[in-house]
């Protein structure tokens, strides 16, 4: 019995491309005006500060380099988020797959130097060959997880978070350990010259890795879209008894995703290293991976949705800092109103249960609009 | 040089006090999310809500100069961030995983934020009164078990409290057994008459009041200052502790101990300059979670609801 | 005295369907009252009611002669009503004293679990249910695991006790120990109101049987006056009104051979224990039973989805028993499940997607790398057009279809694949007439075009419309198997009625007298 006529609860949360339009707009115009709020302190005028992010991010092309390259990482962990939740399994172990996969690039990439078995490797055959070996890495690291739940049903979100830590370690042992350079700090060498990714806007810093991305981002929504693999995934995602019916090995299609998830998440690792960093050290992951999963969740979990999503969160990103260090406007208002926009759009969904109809139309609304069962 | 060189009586004892200090802050926020768990939900953001919790006893403490002032603050904001994640956990029936996730990284910015605001541009770091090693008399005085057991901060003995408290009201109490009722089959325990609402969100305030105040400890037992990144990772430990005690205090505390044991040791054979690679140990707690998760040894013992939101038809 | 229990013209309308019409019914205290029915006669609706899960949309509930709202679960068991699901409302960890003190108030907030396993080993003793309080239920068999269930409401002083279909999940032992406490029950004042589809058990326990048949009350009389052939009837005894035309045919050769099939369920017991049966070319057999019978183990095991422990399945003499599902679909086994929305399609995903699910792998590209999208939109669209499936789009959801689209979908994509062998479970569950008929149409067209059809129903109208035989699956054995049309139509289903019931077809033999009727009611 509902007390109120322009308030009725819904049997069914209604999911019309509308109602998902309005939830997500208001969700982010609230965190907007939230974030403004937290701004007042520092600046009688939020908009204006909104709008210097914005010019500082994508207004100059300096600022967009910084950017793109902000943006590469999370791309490639939200594509990989894709594959992995698209397949419902709810990995969260990108810091690692980070990880893994800058290990393997510096370890390759120091093979390139003079006097080393890689030395004098043409660009064509060592970044193809870095490519392979941090995907490897990363795949094997993220597949074994997938072969846990798809052999032994382990649960899949808690093993994979724990993941993060052994790898942290690893990295941590390599860098004070076998990889270590001579010098104070616990950072391997710096990689050759010649390894690294070419910048491809001039005067910027933003490197070929954001390409790589772009590239992966395509080939991503390829797979996904329009080839037999990439069906049975998603499938297997949407509904594993209705996927095992229609003949799909679904054990071998999580383990699949799992490996492709890991290695998109290493790739991450290795724009880091080759385009950011030269150099494996600790903290190099610093919460990437858990904000590509966020990037890749406002992306819809669409490749091409994920990286638009990726540059407007870096690009907020950026500007907040440069606000910050010209301002003194806390960069961290940005971060909250990004998490926000996420956290309203979830409790948003508990709206399409109900429907709303607005008093002094009421007469009509109801005579024309019954609740869809 | 040998290990019967470093493992001398001193330095054992040196390691174990270091160990069991280490350990307080992570079991302190792990009874809560036992609680948590056990009634269903994963909460996640429990990494975040130490972070709020630690900001907001630093903040406390540092205009009240009273640490007991700033537990209290502590434990309200737990409390508070974790109404706001109950809603969305058990309310919205919002993905757990993603709203933990989410929530942490919020966290992170609001903890930043607050400092901010509240210490305006003092760049330099600012100490604020801390809880100080608890003597007590004859006790602290026995030879070893005195320094390794009766030489910590008041948050230690209220932690080792605390696990006695959740141990005695998860299997002693009515409402443990309603609460492990309903993050087995919540069904069930629906048609029995308990309000599978109600002990959700009991669980995830538990863990949100536990969290705080762990981060609490942190802040006024251990560092003395707040900085973004105090946290680093324990909140997750914390949940890893859950698991590797097997969703019971008293374990949980053995759990604990052992990774602060691990922790402990690795930096004790850093000093030494030890050719044997600490991280090995260290992970070796991580590894055996991973162990207890997998499903390798057979079942495993979770909640059987965990992660399922609950709707009655 | 007013009796413990009356309901008055209770009724109750879901949306399409009409599950319980003006239903009366009285219970005395001290009496096991048996409430009969079929699937889908209105039993659970009722119970549910009685329950406080739904409420009546008429009627209303007297206890001991006082009209009763029920809000919730625990509201019934407040006023002493108490119900056992089919699937226990047990937690498999916690010990049997745990399990019966869960939720209650009494007693202070400390947990007195040894007082109360005291009180509960008194119970148990007063109605010779053995148990010991301090095993953990994961522990216990099935048979014991009721008992807690009987225990936990005794516990909570409830009079009337629901028990629905108690039964299917035990062995004849147990269930025989189950009556003598439902009896000590009754003897000590308790109210007992059984839910069951097995005449046996009404006849062996009950004190009244009231027979429930779409939705209305058919009869209520003294158990100890009515015989197993007469409830049968008023059960399932109905005019046949589905009339198909099914032109007479000419079987081909055995094409789908099922030999000693044994198949465990999903917590490991035998579901499926040594079926035997063989389907020939242009034929449907028809596999008649009360659901929960094994039907659905024995599908899934058929097409793979759920391992064999032993026995063969052949498909035209190629063994298929340990082939994986998509080995199966290449050798023309269809399947269509009994669960359209989960497992038949994938709601998400749109009419076309669905529709090459299983035979995506004819429809690619570049040697197999990507899918020929034009491809599966030509096949989608001959589908919609070919089997009249009303969409607006190919690309439409297929979740969002109703059912009766949603299943010619299924039905078209199985088809269109030309299978040699088709299973097919509850095909018409939950459809409008109109459905029914196309679907019945589609699979009568599919013998004529010379596939094996394994009809998997719980409608016996619809199994007797399409079969040319018939096979009763109970308690996952084969009672027996009738040509159809051989008798006349309603000793066949008095026959089917008691074969349903646990009776093997040797045993009835006596019973093969055409035309004999001492219904209630004829």
């Amino acid at each position: 019995m509902a007390k109120s006529h322009w308030i009725e609860r819904r049997l069914q949360p209604t999911d019309s491309l509308l109602a998902t339009a309005t939830v997500t707009l208001a969700a982010i115009v609230l965190a907007l005006l939230l974030g403004g709020l937290l701004m007042l302190p520092f600046t009688p005028h939020p908009g204006q500060a909104y709008w210097a992010i914005v010019e500082n991010a994508f207004g100059s092309l300096r600022g967009l380099g910084f950017t793109l390259v902000k943006a590469t990482p999370l791309i490639l962990i939200a594509l990989g988020t894709i594959v992995a939740w698209r397949t419902s399994f709810f990995y969260l172990g990108f810091e690692g797959t980070l990880l893994l996969g800058a290990a393997a690039t510096v370890w390759v990439a120091l093979r390139a130097a003079p006097q080393e078995g890689l030395a004098g490797l043409p660009g064509w055959i060592f970044f193809p060959l870095v490519i392979g070996a941090a995907f490897a890495a990363g795949g094997l690291w993220a597949g074994a997880v997938g072969f846990l739940r798809s052999r032994f049903g382990g649960n899949e979100v808690l093993v994979s978070l724990m993941t993060n830590y052994v790898a942290i370690l690893l990295v941590n042992y390599l860098v004070s350990g076998p990889l270590r350079a001579p010098g104070d700090l616990p950072q391997t060498e710096r990689i050759p010259e010649t390894t690294l990714l070419p910048f491809f806007i001039p005067d910027t810093r933003a490197h070929a890795g954001f390409l790589l991305a772009l590239l992966a981002a395509l080939l991503v929504w390829l797979f996904l879209r329009r080839t037999p693999l990439g069906y049975e995934l998603i499938a297997t995602g949407f509904s594993e008894r209705a996927a095992r019916y229609g003949g799909i090995p679904t054990s071998q299609r999580l383990v699949l995703a799992a490996f492709l998830a890991g290695g998109l998440g290493a790739l991450a690792g290795l724009v880091e290293v080759l385009g950011v960093q030269f150099r494996l050290m600790d903290g190099i992951a610093q919460g990437t991976g858990f904000v590509g999963v966020v990037v890749a969740l406002l992306g819809k979990l669409n490749p091409l949705g994920s990286v638009v999503a990726a540059i407007l969160y870096a690009g907020m990103g950026v500007g907040s800092e440069v606000l910050q260090r010209r301002a003194g406007l806390p960069s961290s208002v940005i971060f909250i109103v990004q998490s926000l926009i996420v956290l309203l759009i979830l409790a948003g969904d508990l709206l399409r249960y109900y429907r709303f109809t607005w008093p002094f139309r009421t007469g009509r609304l109801t005579a024309t609009a019954r609740p869809r069962e | 040089m040998e290990l019967s060189q470093i493992f001398t009586a001193a330095f054992v004892v040196t390691w174990l006090a270091a160990a069991l200090g280490l350990a307080g802050p992570v079991l302190l926020a792990s009874l809560g999310e036992i609680f948590g768990e056990r009634s269903g939900v994963l909460n996640i953001g429990i990494e975040g809500t130490m972070l709020l919790g630690a900001l907001a006893s630093f903040l406390v403490t540092f205009y009240t100069g009273s640490p007991w002032l700033g537990l209290t603050g502590a434990l309200a904001t737990g409390v508070l961030v974790a109404l706001l994640l109950a809603w969305m956990y058990v309310t919205v029936r919002a993905s757990q995983v993603v709203v933990g996730i989410v929530f942490n990284t919020l966290a992170l910015g609001l903890a930043s934020y607050g400092y901010r605001l509240a210490m305006g541009g003092q760049t330099q770091v600012q100490k604020i009164p801390m809880f100080g090693p608890v003597y007590l008399p004859g006790l602290s005085d026995l030879p070893a078990l005195g320094p390794i057991l009766f030489e910590h901060s008041v948050m230690f003995y209220l932690t080792a409290a605390l696990v006695l408290a959740a141990g005695y009201l998860l299997y002693r109490t009515r409402f443990g057994l309603n609460l492990r009722a309903v993050g087995e089959n919540p069904r069930a325990a629906d048609t029995a008459g308990i309000s599978v609402v109600r002990m959700r969100y009991a669980g995830v305030l538990f863990s949100g009041a536990t969290a705080g105040m762990a981060g609490a400890y942190l802040v006024l037992a251990q560092l003395g200052i707040f900085r973004d990144n105090i946290i680093a990772g324990r909140g997750f430990i914390a949940l890893a502790i859950v698991i590797f005690g097997r969703w019971n205090p008293y374990l949980a505390a053995a759990a604990a101990v052992i990774f602060g044991i691990a922790d402990a040791l690795q930096l004790s054979l850093q000093i030494f300059q030890l050719d044997l690679p600490a991280q090995l140990l260290l992970s070796l707690p991580y590894l055996l979670t991973i162990l207890a998760m997998s499903g390798l040894l057979g079942r495993s013992l979770s909640p059987t609801a965990l992660m399922t939101p609950y709707t009655k038809d | 005295m007013a009796p413990l229990l009356e309901l008055r013209n209770i009724t109750k309308q879901f949306p399409g369907v009409l599950a319980d019409d003006r239903v009366s019914l009285t219970v005395e205290a001290g009496q096991i009252h048996a409430l009969l029915g079929e699937n889908g006669a209105g039993k659970s609706t009722l119970m549910h009611i009685l329950y406080g899960l739904y409420r009546a949309d008429a009627g209303e509930i007297l206890l001991e002669g006082q009209p009763l709202q029920l809000h919730s679960p625990a509201d019934a068991i407040a006023h002493g009503i108490g119900m056992i699901h089919q699937d226990f409302m047990l937690i498999p960890r916690f010990s049997v004293v745990e399990n019966v003190v869960i939720g209650l108030q009494e007693g202070g907030p400390q947990l007195d679990l040894r007082s109360a396993a005291v009180r509960l080993s008194d119970l148990a003793r007063q109605y010779g249910l053995a148990v010991d309080p301090e095993a953990r239920v994961e522990h216990l068999s099935v048979g014991v695991q009721q008992r807690v269930e009987i225990l936990k409401l005794l516990y909570r002083h409830a009079r009337l006790l629901i028990l629905d279909e108690p039964t299917g999940v035990l062995t004849p032992q147990e269930t025989e120990g189950l009556f003598a406490v439902l009896r000590r029950l009754a003897a000590q004042g308790h109210a007992v109101l059984l839910i069951t589809h097995k005449l046996h058990e009404v006849i062996d326990v009950a004190d009244q049987v009231t027979v429930l048949r779409d939705g209305r009350v058919i009869g209520s009389l003294p158990a100890r006056q009515s015989s197993a052939r007469q409830l049968a009837r008023m059960m399932v005894g109905r005019e046949v009104t589905l009339r198909v035309d099914k032109p007479a045919q000419q079987t081909g050769p055995p094409l789908l051979q099922i030999t000693d099939l044994r198949v465990r369920g999903d917590n490991g017991q035998p579901k499926v224990r040594g079926v035997t049966l063989t389907v020939h070319g242009g034929e449907i057999l028809g596999l008649a039973g009360v659901d929960g019978n094994g039907q659905s183990e024995l599908a899934e095991a058929l097409m793979g989805l759920r391992p064999v422990e032993a026995g063969q399945v052949t498909l035209a003499k190629k063994d298929l028993t340990r082939h994986s599902p998509a080995a199966r679909r290449a050798s023309h086994l269809g399947y269509i499940p009994a669960d359209r929305r989960q497992v038949g399609s994938i709601g998400p995903l749109s009419i076309a997607y669905n529709a090459v699910l299983g035979t995506l792998r004819r429809y690619t590209t570049w040697g197999g790398l990507f899918l020929n999208q034009g491809q599966i939109d030509r096949h989608a669209r001959h589908l919609v057009n070919e089997f009249d499936v009303r969409t607006p789009s190919i690309h439409f959801e297929a979740g969002k279809l109703s059912g009766g689209n949603l299943q010619k979908v299924v039905l078209g994509r199985e088809l269109l694949a030309r299978p040699t062998a088709l299973v097919v479970e509850q095909p018409t569950r939950g459809l409008d007439v109109g459905a029914t008929e196309y679907v019945h149409r589609q699979l009568l067209a599919e013998r004529s075009r010379g596939a094996a059809l394994l009809l998997i129903s719980a409608e016996l109208e619809e199994i007797l419309a399409l079969s040319d035989r018939i096979a009763v699956l109970y308690q996952g054995e084969i009672m027996g198997v009738l040509t159809a049309g051989t008798q006349d139509p309603n000793s066949q289903i008095e026959l089917l009625g008691l074969m349903m019931a646990g009776s093997p077809l040797a045993s009835l033999s006596n019973l093969h007298t055409p035309g004999r009727s001492d219904g209630p009611h004829g």
